[in-house]
């Protein structure tokens, strides 16, 4: 790959104006150097600004960079100048599913799918965000004669465009899950929009964001209003958490409860207290039970002060068994 | 530190398990008072746990679960208690897995009520 990496550096080099720019992009991209990455994937798109496939690749860097904003804005960049494009299909269906927008993400790999129906990674995408809503499951896999589908999107046609990194290496399962830093390995991460999204001027997003988590906590009371699961880096993975008023906080109790995890930890590390296992909140209005779930991941289970403290713990250690578990189904 | 804060800082850590207990000013992590055992770092306690209050009584605040009166934290090899009190001060207890946290919790309530 270093090699690549130079070979396509000095392609750029000798011709700055080559839309090579994009491979070398994504080659950065895949080594983990996404600041490099983003460097030459802004740099080429400020100078070819109708690149789908540079638009395709600055995405995929925003997204590993954790701004899925940025993200969505270069996909649907890409999208507009061609709306068949596979790999802006797929991020972008990554970047709504993750923003709680199920039935846009599902349009968006539906369309991904018939555009390219033997893109499996693109099937199991759409396959995941439609479990994630109960929606009917996926006909049987298409055989190769249904690649000429017609594609339910704008008509206007794609202009041509280098050897597309998207389309050659890129694939959503390479995409971060919630719980994880860097590239993961997991399908189009079922969790809702993370704090910086667009989700609304307070952080709370709308009441479908809950509906379309996975249904992790299934029996559980409040399963999707008292219990959340949330990863270290304050995104959603699943479960839910409402306000008062009955609006859904999950975005923001999630970037609220990253920082105790960290916290926890350091204090029981200086203290040689050993790894944390619970935190107990008692508090005016509820009591809280936070518990790491595996590594990265962390459970929170929210009951009403007329239960008892005991009891809550024994709910917390059920909904940390089930959502270990599921994350487990996932491979994560 | 008065005389019935001292009180309840030696009936607290007469609970069987307990390594140390102390009153912490909250906002800056600065012991106001202490009966530890030895080889319990009294400043590293109060710091972090000053700290951490902070955090968990963000994380009530934005779940919705209101303004904190007890907090457990169990981990592997050791259990830290806090308890805000009036003053802006906590009342802070390092202990061992196995307390019996309802007594200790019940204890710092009481040195909490002694703050007032």
């Amino acid at each position: 790959m270093a090699e690549d990496i130079r070979a396509l550096s000095a392609a750029l080099a000798g011709n700055p104006a080559s839309l090579v720019y994009a491979d070398l992009a994504e080659a950065l991209r895949r080594r983990g150097d996404l600041e490099q990455a983003l460097r030459v994937a802004k740099h080429g798109v400020a100078r070819h600004p109708e690149h789908a496939d540079g638009l395709d690749c600055l995405g995929r860097v925003y997204s590993d960079l954790g701004d899925l904003a940025r993200a969505a804005e270069a996909w649907g960049r890409a999208l507009a100048l061609a709306p068949e494009h596979v790999g802006a299909l797929k991020g972008m269906g990554f970047a709504l599913y993750r923003r709680g927008d199920a039935r846009g993400a599902e349009e968006m790999l539906a369309r991904a799918v018939a555009v390219s129906p033997r893109d499996e990674a693109a099937r199991r995408a759409l396959e995941t965000v439609r479990r994630a809503f109960d929606a009917a499951p996926l006909p049987p896999a298409p055989s190769a004669d249904v690649r000429e589908a017609p594609v339910p999107a704008r008509a206007a046609p794609s202009p041509p465009s280098s050897p597309s990194p998207a389309e050659s290496a890129y694939q959503p399962e390479q995409r971060e899950a919630p719980h994880r830093g860097g590239t993961g390995a997991a399908e189009p991460a079922p969790a809702a929009a993370s704090p910086d999204s667009e989700a609304g001027p307070t952080g709370a997003g709308s009441p479908e964001t809950v509906a379309a988590l996975p249904p992790v906590f299934e029996g559980f009371e409040g399963a999707t209003a008292d219990i959340l699961l949330l990863d270290d880096r304050g995104l959603v993975v699943a479960g839910g958490l409402r306000g008062g008023d009955g609006r859904d906080v999950s975005e923001l109790a999630a970037a609220a409860l990253a920082g105790v995890s960290g916290e926890a930890g350091r204090t029981a590390r200086y203290l040689a207290l050993g790894e944390w296992r619970t935190i107990v909140a008692e508090a005016a209005d509820a009591n809280l039970v936070l518990a790491p779930v595996g590594a990265g991941a962390m459970l929170l289970v929210r009951r009403d002060r007329s239960m008892p403290v005991g009891l809550t713990l024994r709910v917390a250690e059920r909904a940390r068994g089930a959502a270990s578990l599921w994350l487990e189904r996932q491979g994560a | 530190m008065s005389e019935a804060l001292e009180r309840s800082l030696d009936r607290l850590s007469r609970v069987r398990g307990v390594r140390g207990s102390m009153f912490v000013a909250a906002d800056d992590g600065l012991v106001v008072g202490q009966l530890l055992m030895e080889g319990v770092n009294g400043k590293a306690v109060a710091a972090l746990a000053a700290s951490l209050a902070r955090k968990v009584g963000g994380a009530a605040a934005a779940t919705g679960a209101g303004q904190l009166s007890f907090v457990q934290v169990e981990a592997t090899a050791g259990t830290l208690l806090l308890a805000p009190a009036a003053g802006d001060l906590l009342v802070v207890a390092l202990a061992e897995p196995q307390v019996n946290v309802g007594l200790c919790r019940l204890e710092m309530m009481r040195a909490a009520e002694a703050v007032r």
